[in-house]
């Protein structure tokens, strides 16, 4: 509806107003503060891909943190050739690599690691979800599927030390150079970096959820039979939003290790993939701005909380998970919007009330004019 | 040539066979009125034309291509569209958007990417109009009534636009007027459309049918105008039981 994509488009900038005024402002333009909140932001945008497959066509995917990863790693090994010059990067000597690996070395170039980084993370997606949705598996086995590869791929990398680094990750990364600028991830303006690059995923997001794709999606997700019979190819959107969703993952993955200066396996853990379902059921998934926000909201309690409560966290986050699905199912985005609802009835409910005994001495007259 | 042939047409549910050597032809232009008591295979038939379900044996040619073989999605393309009995509208999604997914001329992914998600709205307002649901175009589906999610899903047929409609008792729950007007409605699709119709409404059926072909035990018993088939022994036969 139209009032639906001013309603998303005033979101918007207001999010975009707190993000990118407001929070500097908040945290005295602090460096420090900022690239911790950039890496919130980053989250945001992780959280926002599921939001996509998840909220839009109603696929859980569970492995989003595998594609997160590849672009993670995709980013960190252009840094740490970087950080080696013309040595070969220091833990494939542990190793005993004795010479550059051949996937390595297109790394070397910023441009490739960009595509590499977005363009990975949508092939191998799309190439599960062709897998998947040819067969029509869906719902909860869409989960399952996801999360078997999440697993797998985690071992995977883990195992393949002398090429990934293995457990330790990859570590000792030079900064970024773009056009010429050496990126100062204590800098303000790496946070603007973060920030641009999440409100332009929101972008994205919201022009796809506004599409015709966007609404052919949503009435896939509730009843994908009925719109085969109005000839859509059910499977090839489903793919190509899975691609997308990937995509966007990876570019949140790229931004992270920029943030956090090394690439993990954790990224790649099953804890870290299910964190990002929390996120966005907490936020809502049916907005994309919703889910990017919840990403922030979990993220802001966890960087505050996890140092008070160190092992309970954990558990408070479940719990957290559990009594938002049991009460609110569309997340804070539901609930507002509930909220407002039910205001409006509360108003409307008033002025009949009101309007009430002025009718009244006049009955005759109210019903000829129906 | 006829539109639509069907041609010894069989299907098993785990030895149930619930069509059994069914063959029949639909000319362009015509309402078909497919007949029969419950169980006669009157819906499976609809599956089977539309690609719900996969015949055992026998064969389907819709303007002269075998289909019998074909995904549902790609017999919809080559122009059958479906109402099933059950309404089967999106209740989550607005009245105007359930019509901009029917109205699926270009039903591939770039289209859809460079379109926004009501986009059809000029197609859509006369169809509304059409099936009286103009008022409601914001709506959320499932806020419809029952009879009203009924004509939702026969708007969404005409946005569609298909050339053969197969319709599952389309008056089911309706009130005399609302037949009617759907009768009407019936009536000025043909003019540009073919329709099969399952339905119990006798008065329905002698308003609409072009011809009729009674259906019993999964296969043909009768076939012809509704004056031949009321006068029909075996029509009445497996009706009455005697």
């Amino acid at each position: 509806m139209t009032t639906k994509l001013f309603y998303d488009l005033f979101a918007l900038a207001v999010f975009a107003v707190v993000i990118v005024v407001g929070v500097p402002f908040l945290m005295g333009f602090d460096g420090f503060e900022l690239n911790t909140f950039a890496r919130y932001l980053a989250l945001g945008i992780v959280s926002l891909a599921l939001a996509l497959s998840w909220g839009s066509a109603g696929l859980l995917n569970l492995g989003q943190a595998a594609t997160f990863g590849m672009g993670s790693y995709a980013m960190a090994m252009h840094l740490k050739l970087k950080a080696s010059g013309d040595a070969l990067p220091d833990f494939m000597g542990w190793n005993n690599v004795p010479e550059l690996p051949l996937i390595w070395i297109p790394f070397h170039s910023l441009g490739f690691t960009l595509l590499a980084g977005l363009l990975v993370p949508a092939f191998v997606g799309g190439l599960i979800a062709m897998f998947m949705f040819r067969a029509r598996i869906a719902g909860v086995f869409v989960a399952i599927i996801t999360l078997a590869f999440l697993v797998a791929f985690q071992l995977v990398v883990i195992e393949q030390q002398g090429i990934t680094g293995g457990q330790n990750g990859l570590t000792g990364l030079a900064p970024l150079s773009l056009l010429g600028w050496s990126v100062d991830t204590y800098d303000v303006s790496f946070y603007y970096l973060v920030a641009g690059c999440l409100m332009a995923a929101i972008t994205v997001g919201l022009y796809l959820t506004h599409s015709k794709f966007g609404l052919i999606l949503r009435a896939i997700r509730e009843d994908a039979d009925r719109t085969r019979f109005f000839g859509y190819n059910v499977a090839n959107y489903q793919t190509v939003i899975f691609c997308i969703s990937a995509a966007l993952a990876g570019w949140a993955g790229m931004l992270y290790t920029l943030v956090l200066e090394f690439a993990s396996p954790t990224y790649m853990s099953v804890s870290f993939s299910l964190a990002i379902v929390i996120w966005c059921a907490v936020g809502g998934r049916d907005s994309v701005i919703a889910a990017a926000i919840g990403a922030i909201i979990v993220n802001l309690l966890e960087g505050r909380l996890s140092d008070v409560f160190v092992e309970g966290w954990n558990l408070m986050l479940g719990v957290i998970f559990v009594l938002v699905v049991m009460f609110i199912p569309r997340g804070l985005h539901g609930l507002i919007g509930d909220l407002w609802k039910a205001l409006n009835n509360q108003s409307h409910k008033q002025r009949a009330n009101e309007a009430e005994p002025k009718l009244q001495p006049q009955p005759v007259k109210s019903g000829q004019e129906k | 040539m006829a539109q639509l042939q069907v041609t010894d047409l069989h299907v098993d549910f785990g030895g149930l066979r619930a069509v059994d050597g069914l063959s029949f032809n639909v000319n362009e232009g015509e309402i078909l009125c497919l007949l029969g008591p419950n169980g006669a295979g009157k819906s499976t038939t609809l599956d089977l034309i539309c690609g719900k379900t996969q015949p055992t044996s026998g064969s389907i040619r819709f303007e002269g291509t075998d289909i019998s073989q074909l995904l549902e999605f790609r017999r919809a393309r080559l122009g059958i569209g479906r109402k099933f009995q059950v309404p089967s509208v999106y209740k989550e999604l607005t009245v105007a958007e359930n019509l901009s997914v029917a109205r699926s001329r270009s039903p591939g992914i770039w289209h859809a990417l460079t379109r926004f998600s009501l986009s059809d709205g000029r197609v859509a307002a006369p169809i509304l109009e059409r099936v009286g649901l103009e008022a409601r175009a914001s709506e959320i589906a499932g806020n419809l009534s029952h009879g009203e999610t009924q004509w939702l899903e026969i708007a969404m047929l005409i946005a569609q636009d298909s050339r053969l409609i197969l319709m599952d008792e389309p008056t089911a729950g309706m009130t005399i007027q609302e037949t009617a007007r759907t009768a009407e409605i019936f009536r000025s699709l043909s003019t540009s459309h073919t329709l099969i119709v399952v339905e119990h409404d006798m008065s329905f059926v002698r308003t609409v049918a072009d011809r009729i072909v009674v259906m019993n035990r999964g296969a043909m018993l009768a076939e012809g105008t509704i004056e031949e088939i009321e006068t029909n022994d075996d029509v009445k036969t497996a009706y009455l039981g005697h």
